[in-house]
């Protein structure tokens, strides 16, 4: 421990020499610029006569200064900010060159910038003799800063989906740039400008080649002041320098502290009970659905990966389809075809009713999109939110606010009318996103795994409510997911994908109860599987006990010689006394409450998943008989030929 | 895709535009006039004539020591703000950091000073043992200067790299029976050898670029920038001004290059 306080005082000793090393000099000056005697110090007596005479002799380089310094301000926060913008959204070999290249004003030293821009534009005389001249040179060396500053912003905010979340509300480019993309990049722009504004105040290497007598600026002023060897005058002058930067440190200073406490209050507010609680308030049925068609709809990407093999969809109007899969299956992308976010392959085709959309953007196409992280906007508050879509497509004051008003009471969210998107709990921000998304009364409303985000008990409630709302707006809805719980519940029809394609399409109740493949039944549910025999006109299951093939539901004549049979935990039937069709012993047995489940092995090896009552007990490795009437046994259909 | 590419290459254009003007141009220009100068000759020259190739070697060590100096100076400085909360931490912080925007010739100023014929340290030897002890014009001088705009530089960076290090760590090392130097070498350095690499590649890029410092103090020794500003003023050999500056140039972008690739980090906060 003792050791340890040395350390400690070792390390405190260094940092206070440190900081001496560093701040008595400007005590010196700020002291040797008011002493009446330079040279005897302060006890001269205090004087402003330096501050004065240094005005009168360089005023006008003070002026200068910061006429370049907001000069280069404003062509840096023109050419910057954009470009920043351009460097994060296309992320190529280009990019990385010019990336490359915005390092090298930073590594080549001023004066060799100075040199070239010498030799180039010497020859222009009123270029050269203007203060513009210094300012070509300030803007190369102050412009990486703002890039970067607002690049690196711009790299943490999830720009993506900000920007398709405002484009799918239908705003323009210009209008998502100005009102979505600036105001989230604000704090890089800040802190870009204070850094900009005080590197061009103090620039002095490509300002002592570029300046003429004329276009003198600050840190050219100070060095002749120097050079004239009157150290009242050079500090009295320092002063000045002083006075102009310290506002500017101190403004980085706070910036800096501040997006720091922003960034740790960012943490996501806990959900309330009243909020799980909460049930939106029975929406009128607004009749806006339209059928939507996709036709031969393929996506191929840049890279030449499959995220789509072409396929056909008909969606009803006012019918919900849940597009149903593993990650990477194509649903997302599908729904990104239909919200306008991706363009298809050659020849697919996007109707909404009988509009073909396929070229139209996003923007135009009315569509209501609620992403899976919800893309609110944190530079608006919840009714800004809302709201957004509306101002975009013009509408007077009056008409906005009743509508904001309509949703906010549709969702029950009245009294987050005015709150910040970082105060709101996941399950909050998944009602304002429903609230912006259906405001703008859209002809499709597009949800990406809206639910994806939330914990377990607050993702069944709003599911639930999310069931109500589709219903009831009678809104013909695209929802993605890869529940299959959320899917049952949700969709009048389900697409399930894999791979790209579309494997199998039909009610919740056609799919669980008849998987066309193999997929479908291991995604959907837990589905167990038999594998038989055909003796004849019987079928013989594990470990003797044989059917008849005419009790099976569907069965083909011509039957494989081993066909697989499908059933449901929940179709087996636990018989007492051995009388059941197949053997089993107990692996494992899990009490659930209303339900117990049994993992147990078949004696031809394979495993199977029994539900069976909860009054019921059983222990492990005990030995059990069950059957499966026949009308719950499936057969694949690809098991069904010879 | 949302944004087409016209609209994002639009974005782009107005950098591209001043970038071409005002820096490749110029850049292009200045290898275009060591070309029709002498070529070959003239960087051959600058490698081997004794002036020059003494003011490239004091420039490279004196921005080789200035950097390690820094390093570990604001190594130490930084871990320990970044570690303990006392009530000056925060005078001390912007202290620090306050140099952070002084142009080279400030810095210079700060150095005569320190340490020139009227400075402090003059005043407090001539007290003490009766003789005056000036440094700001000889390599000391130089050397202070350099000190005084890297630690600054140097100290932000590494006291955010410290603030990322998770204390649990720290903790962890401890509960496995390592000593507090053990816990520095085996943890905290590494921990801030990235910030360090980069600090360290721009601190050494900005000393050998530094012109405004050594122009202050007006020293006999020539260091690079200094020479090739005597170059294209005095002696008006702008071939030459031209050819050093971009050896000069060539040295410091492949610093920070190798400095980025090793790192892989992005460098900011270099400035003259």
């Amino acid at each position: 421990m003792k050791r340890h306080g040395f350390m400690l005082h070792t390390q405190l000793g260094i940092t206070l020499i440190c900081c001496a090393f560093l701040i008595v000099p400007v005590c010196l000056s700020v002291l040797t610029g008011l002493s009446a005697n330079a040279f005897v110090g302060i006890s001269s007596g205090l004087t402003l006569r330096w501050v004065g005479e240094v005005w009168t002799l360089y005023h006008d380089t003070i002026w200068r200064s910061l006429l370049i310094g907001l000069a280069c301000l404003g062509c840096c926060l023109i050419v910057g900010v954009p470009a920043a913008y351009f460097m994060v959204r296309m992320k190529s070999r280009w990019t990385k060159m010019l990336e490359e290249l915005l390092v090298l004003p930073l590594a080549i030293p001023g004066l060799a910038i100075a040199l070239g821009l010498l030799l180039i534009y010497g020859g222009f005389t009123s270029f050269r003799m203007s203060w513009l001249f210094i300012l070509a040179g300030h803007v190369v060396f102050c412009l990486p800063f703002m890039v970067r500053s607002v690049a690196a912003v711009m790299a943490m905010v999830d720009l993506d989906s900000l920007e398709e979340g405002a484009a799918s509300l239908g705003a323009s480019f210009a209008k998502r740039f100005m009102t979505v993309v600036v105001p989230n990049v604000m704090p890089g722009i800040v802190s870009g400008a204070l850094m900009v504004f005080t590197l061009s105040i103090g620039e002095f290497n490509l300002t002592w080649m570029l300046h003429t007598p004329l276009t003198k600026t600050l840190p050219v002023g100070l060095a002749d002041s120097y050079a004239s060897m009157r150290l009242e005058i050079g500090s009295a002058y320092t002063i000045y320098f002083f006075a102009l930067i310290i506002p500017l440190l101190t403004a980085m200073q706070w910036v800096g502290a501040k997006s720091l406490k922003n960034k740790t209050v960012q943490a996501l507010v806990e959900d309330s009970p009243e909020a799980l609680l909460m049930p939106t308030t029975n929406p009128g049925r607004e009749f806006r659905g339209v059928p939507v068609k996709l036709i031969s709809c393929a996506k191929t990407f840049a890279d030449g990966t499959v995220g789509l093999k072409p396929f056909d969809l008909s969606i009803e109007a006012g019918q919900t389809v849940v597009l149903l899969g593993p990650s990477g299956c194509g649903k997302t992308t599908t729904l990104r075809i239909i919200a306008g976010l991706e363009t298809p392959d050659d020849g697919g085709r996007i109707l909404f009713g009988d509009e073909d959309v396929t070229h139209v953007p996003i923007e135009k196409r009315n569509v209501g999109m609620v992403f899976q992280s919800y893309a609110l906007f944190p530079n608006m508050s919840v009714y800004g939110n809302i709201e957004y879509g509306l101002r975009v497509r013009g509408d007077d004051a009056k008409k906005r606010s009743a509508r904001v008003g309509e949703m906010l009471d549709m969702m029950q969210i009245r009294h987050l009318a005015d709150r910040r998107i970082e105060q709101l709990s996941g399950g909050q921000r998944q009602r304002v996103a429903l609230a912006r998304a259906i405001a703008v009364r859209p002809r499709v409303l597009l949800l990406d795994e809206p639910l994806t985000a939330l914990d377990a008990k607050l993702r069944h409630s709003l599911r639930e409510e999310i069931d109500t709302l589709l219903k009831r707006l009678g809104i013909t809805a695209v929802y993605v997911t890869h529940d299959q719980g959320e899917a049952m519940a949700l969709g009048d029809v389900v697409v399930v994908m894999n791979h790209g394609e579309v494997v199998q399409q039909g009610s919740p109740r056609d799919i669980y109860f008849n998987p066309s493949n193999r997929f479908v039944a291991d995604f959907i549910g837990t589905m167990n599987t038999l594998r038989c025999k055909v003796n004849q006109d019987l079928v013989v299951l594990p470990g003797g006990h044989a059917i008849a093939k005419s009790s099976l539901v569907g069965a083909p004549q011509a039957l494989a010689s081993s066909p697989t049979l499908l059933f449901r935990p929940e179709s087996a039937e636990i018989k007492a006394n051995g009388d059941g069709q197949i053997k089993a012993k107990i692996l494992s047995a899990s009490f659930l409450g209303h339900k117990n489940r049994l993992r147990v092995v078949l004696p031809d090896g394979s495993a199977c998943t029994l539900d069976a009552p909860g009054g019921q007990r059983f222990a492990d490795g005990e030995v059990i008989t069950f059957s499966v009437p026949p009308e719950h046994l499936r057969l694949l259909p690809e098991a069904a030929r010879c | 895709m949302l944004t087409n590419r016209k609209q994002a290459l639009i974005m782009g254009l107005p950098l591209g535009a001043v970038l071409v003007a005002f820096f490749l141009l110029p850049m292009a220009r200045l290898i275009l006039e060591t070309g029709t100068q002498g070529g070959v000759q003239l960087y051959l020259d600058a490698l081997t004539k004794p002036r020059y190739l003494a003011s490239l070697f004091s420039t490279i060590t004196l921005s080789a020591v200035v950097t390690f100096c820094s390093l570990a100076l604001s190594g130490v400085v930084g871990v320990f703000l970044a570690r303990n909360s006392f009530p000056t931490k925060r005078l001390l912080v912007s202290m620090l950091t306050f140099p952070l925007a002084f142009p080279g010739v400030v810095v210079g100023f700060m150095v005569i000073l320190w340490a020139g014929r009227q400075g402090l340290l003059g005043q407090l030897t001539k007290a003490l043992t009766g003789d005056k002890i000036v440094l700001a014009y000889s390599m000391s001088g130089l050397f202070l200067g350099y000190l005084y705009f890297s630690i600054p530089r140097v100290v932000t960076a590494v006291m955010a790299a410290a603030e990322k290090i998770n204390p649990e760590l720290e903790e962890a090392a401890r509960s496995l029976g390592a000593s507090p130097w053990r816990v520095i070498k085996d943890v905290i350095i590494p921990a801030l050898t990235p910030a360090f690499i980069s600090s360290g590649a721009i601190c050494f890029a900005t000393s050998m670029g530094a012109f405004g410092t050594a122009f202050t103090l007006a020293t006999d020794i020539d260091v690079l920038p200094i020479t090739i500003y005597t170059e294209f003023t005095l002696s008006a050999n702008i071939g030459m001004a031209a050819c050093l500056s971009i050896i000069l140039g060539t040295i410091t972008w492949a610093v920070l290059f190798f400095a980025r690739i090793v790192a892989r980090e992005d460098s900011i906060g270099a400035a003259g």
